[in-house]
């Protein structure tokens, strides 16, 4: 198994690879460090200047030598120097040639929007990446050495989370730790004075659904579940206890095309609100993660 | 360091070998192969920029050639041709983002290759100023047309309107060469395209004024304009020669780009023979229908008129186009942006290798980690050039004008510089061959000679107060006082650095020597 970090020597990259480290561990998987540099096939109308793409590319590969210092110990990690028109296409291509199972990038924009905006890499390999994408928020990198506490899967009440399900299941099994489920109740609609009723018989159901889904679950594994609730996603998200160390999963949107990610409201909201890290797995597609290889 | 060409580039890992998977990810960036013959002209002409350098160049040659402008443009090309054939030796032997600074640092050692250096990023930061000028005026001339009032286009000779503005171009274009962004391929053709068509365009249009009589001033052409021995003087003929060495300058990339070039490897000398052809064609016929329809003489619109030298289009679009002169303002506007955007490439660049061999302090060798560009040389260019141009505002009479003569001189200095350092380079391989005869040898040394002699006519003549413009400080011509200002300077830093970063200094980083020595491949690298 294969995940391919999508790296640049920037905060963010240095973000991206240490949530990498992080999920390799707990998984088993090898590192694939992959630099994307923009290929000079694009227009310019700039001369190319063959003196300057080698200077270039030999601090790309000063860049991954780097990186590849920062991998720990027992984890397994090779670098790649890819050229691509874009960043996002350059890690398309490479999770299709390697045969990755997932791809962790940095989340963040930087700047001041700090984690409020969703890096344009992040953005795109969501619409279009056919393997989960972990997205490594603002700051992750301070916990490289820290092993993963919990994993948690927003499963929701809604049908089409049984491929996260599995993907949340095998990813705890894997890294021997404990599992959350967990079920987001928000009553956005103004409901009037039924309101608190309406919030009480929300929960119920999700708990109904948890409990079920708990029930399920193979007996070697530590599974709590939860529901929060509040007014929006946003209030029911910092309604519960996160700890820093967890990795959250989550579906990706109903709305993306079979097999493609596409990053649904609630996530969305997820990745604003939260300071940990979010793996997006794809709707439909069975994944890879934890499989013991 | 490992072979560029191997992927897996590095592995804690050491055991686990190369997969076919990772083999296929390894690409060269250079797309071999991938721009074509046309392609390769839109760089040219989109780098020469012939819209800009035509409005800015042509007055200043007037004023020193009068209607032999036509001759000078021509015989202006030759001394450019001959540096061309040494620089694409050298790019070929050595290709290095440092470019003159590098080349003249391997032939001539440390001092020298420093100066060539200096010369190259304060020509380009030189030109900087007077593209982002030259925008501005037109900028609010377009303006001016768009609302049809005449009085926005003066807000140019505010110099605090006009200082603001192009702070903010400059800023625009730092921040688009600060990020990489590139146009797409075809609106670079569609704008590469509009500038020529609109270029013919505004020289018929100024012939049929002629025929109809309505011209300004109309001069009948001469077989005359062409002769380049009919010039008054040799101060003016040379003055003339080193300002037409700046409408030319840009063009050798077509000849260098030879590693990309697609189909057969004459496609670089095709691409740059029918970019040059074009451009030859395309200022012969401007300049012999501007000075047709307008005279060389100091009236309103004349050619020889100083109030309107440092930007000719600007004055005479209007009369000659109409409500149609708006075709100019964009075609101008959008050939400045595309120069812009080119021109800011290449002092980071050379600022890069020189922080890269230790020449410059090292942070001018960093490269932006998500946007892979000089970041660092970019910035430092781009406030260099803003304060230049904010000075000269204020201090010049003709801040156009005296930029472009000061522009001539210090191609002069560099070009000149690495024309030399080519023969000297390839010192024990002259006779080898024909071929190395003239390309390594005669060629640059010959074009070197005409450069130098330029070179020291233009200090010589800038001298006196009525150079040029007019513009001087004191009585003592102002390009005079530049030029020299610039010089010095650069020996002034140089010897700093020279304090500060002995390595350089003393060979240890980049080494002199001759072609074909050991330390030609690794020129490029110190490891």
């Amino acid at each position: 198994m294969r995940y391919i970090v999508g790296y640049t020597d920037t905060p963010a990259g240095h973000d991206a690879l240490a949530l990498g480290v992080r999920l390799a561990r707990t998984d088993g998987a090898r590192l694939d460090v992959v630099l994307v540099l923009a290929n000079e096939e694009r227009p310019t109308i700039v001369p190319a200047d063959p003196g300057y793409e080698k200077f270039l590319r030999e601090t790309a590969e000063g860049w991954l030598a780097g990186a590849i210092d920062r991998v720990p110990e027992g984890v397994k990690a090779t670098s790649h120097l890819v050229y691509a028109e874009s960043l996002a296409d350059g890690l398309l291509e490479a999770i299709d040639t390697l045969g990755a199972s997932l791809v962790v990038v940095g989340a963040a924009r930087g700047g001041l929007l700090g984690r409020f905006a969703l890096s344009t890499v992040a953005n795109a390999l969501l619409h279009a990446a056919p393997v989960p994408v972990a997205l490594a928020p603002s700051g992750c990198r301070d916990l490289a050495e820290t092993p993963v506490s919990r994993i948690t899967c927003a499963v929701g009440t809604r049908a089409g989370a049984d491929a996260l399900l599995a993907t949340g299941i095998r990813a705890a099994r894997a890294g021997g730790v404990p599992l959350r489920l967990l079920s987001l109740v928000a009553l956005d609609e103004p409901t009037g004075a039924d309101r608190p009723e309406a919030l009480a018989r929300a929960r119920e159901h999700a708990e109904e659904v948890l409990a079920h889904a708990v029930d399920e679950l193979p007996r070697d594994l530590a599974v709590t579940s939860e529901v929060a609730t509040g007014r929006a996603i946003d209030d029911a998200i910092t309604a519960i206890a996160w700890d820093p160390a967890e990795i959250v999963f989550v579906g990706s949107s109903r709305l993306a095309q079979p097999r493609r990610l596409f990053l649904g409201s609630t996530a969305a909201k997820m990745l604003r609100e939260l300071p940990v890290p979010l793996v997006v797995v794809p709707r439909d597609a069975p994944t890879q993660i934890g499989d013991p290889s | 360091m490992t072979a560029p060409e191997t992927t897996p580039q590095g592995s804690s890992d050491p055991a686990s070998p190369p997969t076919a998977a990772t083999a296929a990810l390894s690409k060269k960036g250079l797309g071999a192969g991938t721009v074509g013959l046309v392609g390769a002209i839109v760089i040219g002409i989109s780098c020469i920029a012939p819209a800009y350098t035509l409005t800015g160049a042509l007055g200043p040659t007037v004023a020193e050639v009068g209607t032999h402008v036509p001759a000078i443009f021509l015989v202006g090309f030759i001394p450019m041709l001959l540096v061309a054939f040494g620089y694409r030796e050298l790019n070929s032997r050595m290709p290095d983002s440092g470019t003159s600074f590098t080349w003249a640092t391997r032939a001539f050692g440390p001092w020298v290759g420093w100066m060539a250096g200096w010369g190259l990023i304060a020509a380009t930061i030189v030109v900087l100023s007077n593209l982002a000028g030259i925008a501005v005026d037109f900028f609010y001339l377009m303006l001016s047309q768009i609302f049809q009032n005449p009085d926005i286009a003066d807000l140019t000779t505010n110099p605090f309107i006009n200082v603001v503005t192009c702070l903010a171009f400059m800023l625009g274009a730092t921040l688009i060469s600060y990020r990489d962004m590139q146009t797409t391929q075809k609106l670079q053709y569609v704008l590469v395209g509009f500038q020529l068509l609109v270029m013919v365009f505004f020289g018929i249009v100024a012939f049929v004024h002629v025929g109809a009589g309505d011209a300004f001033d109309a001069l009948p052409i001469s077989l005359d304009w062409f002769n380049p021995f009919a010039v008054g003087s040799f101060s003016a003929f040379a003055a003339g020669l080193s300002l037409s060495i700046f409408i030319f300058w840009g063009w050798d990339v077509t000849l260098t780009m030879s590693e990309e070039t697609k189909g057969s490897s004459s496609t670089p000398g095709k691409a740059a023979t029918a970019t040059v052809v074009i451009i030859v064609v395309l200022y012969l016929f401007l300049s012999v229908s501007l000075i047709n329809y307008a005279g060389v003489g100091e009236g309103e619109f004349g050619l020889g008129n100083p109030d309107i030298q440092g930007n000719v289009f600007f004055s005479l679009a209007g009369p000659i186009l109409g409500p149609l002169a708006i075709l100019v303002s964009i075609a101008v506007l959008s050939s400045s942006a595309a120069s812009l955007q080119s021109t800011f490439v290449s002092p980071a660049r050379t600022l890069l290798a020189m922080g890269h061999y230790g020449a410059l302090s090292p942070k001018f060798s960093k490269v932006h980690p998500r946007f892979f560009t000089p970041g660092y040389a970019t910035i430092v260019s781009s406030l260099v050039a803003s304060v230049f141009y904010t000075v000269m505002r204020f201090i010049s009479e003709d801040v156009l004008w005296d930029t472009i003569t000061t522009l001539g001189m210090l191609i002069c200095f560099y070009y000149g510089l690495t024309a030399f350092a080519c023969v000297w380079y390839f010192r024990k391989q002259w006779f080898s061959s024909a071929r190395n005869f003239f390309f390594q040898f005669f060629s640059p040394l010959v074009g070197g000679l005409i450069l130098a002699v330029l070179f020291f006519t233009t200090i010589i003549e800038s001298a006196n107060p009525d150079y040029g413009s007019g513009s001087n400080i004191g009585g003592v011509g102002l390009v005079f006082i530049l030029g020299m200002v610039i010089i010095l300077t650069g020996i002034v830093v140089m010897l700093i650095q020279a304090k500060l970063r002995p390595d350089f200094f003393r060979n240890r980083t980049l080494a002199r020597g001759i072609a074909g020595d050991r330390n030609e491949s690794t020129a490029a690298l110190p490891e």
